[in-house]
């Protein structure tokens, strides 16, 4: 579990008694941000009519993430194009950067997914407030139920909205988690079990590597989607 | 099967005494936990002010700045096509026209042709009858003259005949009485 440990670089950052410090944790996402802004800055650096491949490659990741918002959301949520691409960008290049022997990854941080998590939840409940005032409270109240199941139903909505955050943010943590764990314990069988015995370990992890570069595109993709999702509750109110 | 190899791991992790020395989770530390928060919040602040701001637009511009070429190119060979088609509209009107412009030429200069060698023919016929008939005429009054001088030469001949043989001279006027005479007799035979 040592590779998920965070320790201080720098000196103490301290702001009204909180400790602010800079950290390994802080290091990599700043590492992720700048590489998704150099490569986005070489992407968009020429404009192209025949674009090269790492122009091709940004403008195939801006159509990716257009057709999943409209496909999902619709064309209200083009105003937060902006956000549910960044957001895909950082969590997949932090899983990725994750995926670097001797790296950290900030996925794998509980407190950090649901941060994110949160303010996607409290970002689209104000969202669909402010679009459909009171009446947005009719997404826990399903349309076409009979009336004996509709209390059962309401809790069950609710409940299910308000543990949003929760399964957003412990879906992402957790699968980070689990992978690096899994490598983890498959490389200290290889030492353990020594030249003799080490290879099948060995094998099982290379193929754990390339599920879990699988697995870190996939949950930045399901991440995003989900955000997607909510984001077309509260734009879309037809329950 | 899942079940077993996670407890053949667990037997493994418990046997090696692997990761005693670091049990617990430090996801669940809190001591920087708003250290994470706050530099999360930063950096994906700024991430996203860049993002939004920057390359974004960037991208949208240069998609539809590809997307307006293409329909402009599309708009200009279409009408480039139409252009061509129009064109080749006229040509076949144009080289229709001249098709018939052809034929009304050709018939014509025919017809006129053969009312050319029509006249002709009959101005050469009518010369050729004249010019037949001018020998004709020609040919009869040389017959003519011939039988005078033929006479004339017929009674020269006779005189000097007759005075080689008899030794005197005859009267000329009986011998060319007596030649036309003969010459009357025998014109049919000759002429």
């Amino acid at each position: 579990m040592q590779q998920f440990t965070v320790h201080k670089i720098g000196p103490e950052i301290k702001i009204a008694g909180i400790d602010l410090s800079f950290t390994n944790a802080s290091l990599f996402m700043v590492i992720s941000a700048v590489l998704i802004s150099f490569f986005l800055f070489l992407g968009t650096r020429e404009k192209k009519i025949i674009p090269d491949k790492i122009q091709l490659i940004t403008e195939m990741l801006y159509n990716f993430v257009a057709k999943m918002i409209s496909d999902t959301a619709g064309s209200k949520a083009k105003p937060y194009f902006p956000f549910i691409f960044s957001l895909f960008m950082f969590v997949l290049l932090c899983n990725m950067v994750g995926m670097l022997p001797y790296s950290f990854t900030v996925t794998s941080h509980i407190i950090v997914t649901l941060i994110m998590a949160l303010f996607i939840f409290v970002a689209v409940t104000i969202i669909g407030f402010v679009k459909h005032g009171f009446k947005y409270l009719s997404i826990f109240v399903p349309s076409g139920v009979p009336a004996i199941l509709l209390p059962l139903i309401t809790v069950i909505e609710i409940i299910s909205y308000l543990s949003r955050p929760v399964s957003l943010s412990v879906r992402l943590f957790a699968n980070m988690m689990a992978g690096h764990t899994m490598l983890k314990v498959f490389g200290g069988f290889v030492v353990s079990l020594g030249i003799l015995g080490g290879w099948l370990p060995l094998s099982f992890s290379v193929a754990l590597t390339g599920l879990e570069i699988l697995v870190a595109f996939l949950q930045a993709y399901v991440f995003a989607i989900l955000t997607c999702i909510y984001l077309n509750d509260a734009l879309n109110l037809h329950h | 099967m899942k079940r077993y190899l996670s407890l053949i791991i667990g037997f493994f992790v418990i046997k090696t005494n692997l990761f005693a020395a670091e049990a617990g989770m430090p996801q669940l530390d809190p001591t920087y936990w708003a250290s994470q928060a706050f530099w999360l919040i930063l950096v994906f602040a700024i991430l996203y002010l860049s993002i939004s701001k920057l390359y974004l637009p960037k991208i949208k511009g240069n998609l539809d700045d590809r997307e307006n070429k293409i329909k402009e190119d599309l708009d200009n060979a279409n009408k480039f096509k139409e252009n061509s088609e129009a064109k080749i509209k006229e040509y076949a009107t144009i080289l229709e026209n001249a098709k018939r412009e052809v034929a009304k030429i050709h018939l014509e200069s025919k017809n006129n042709l053969n009312k050319d060698i029509q006249s002709k023919k009959q101005v050469m016929e009518k010369e050729i009858e004249r010019e037949i008939f001018k020998a004709q005429k020609e040919i009869i009054e040389l017959k003519k003259s011939s039988i005078a001088s033929i006479q004339n030469i017929s009674i020269n001949v006779a005189s000097n005949i007759i005075e080689d043989i008899s030794g005197d001279k005859l009267n000329e006027s009986s011998i060319k009485a007596t030649v036309d005479e003969v010459s009357k007799k025998n014109m049919g035979k000759y002429l």
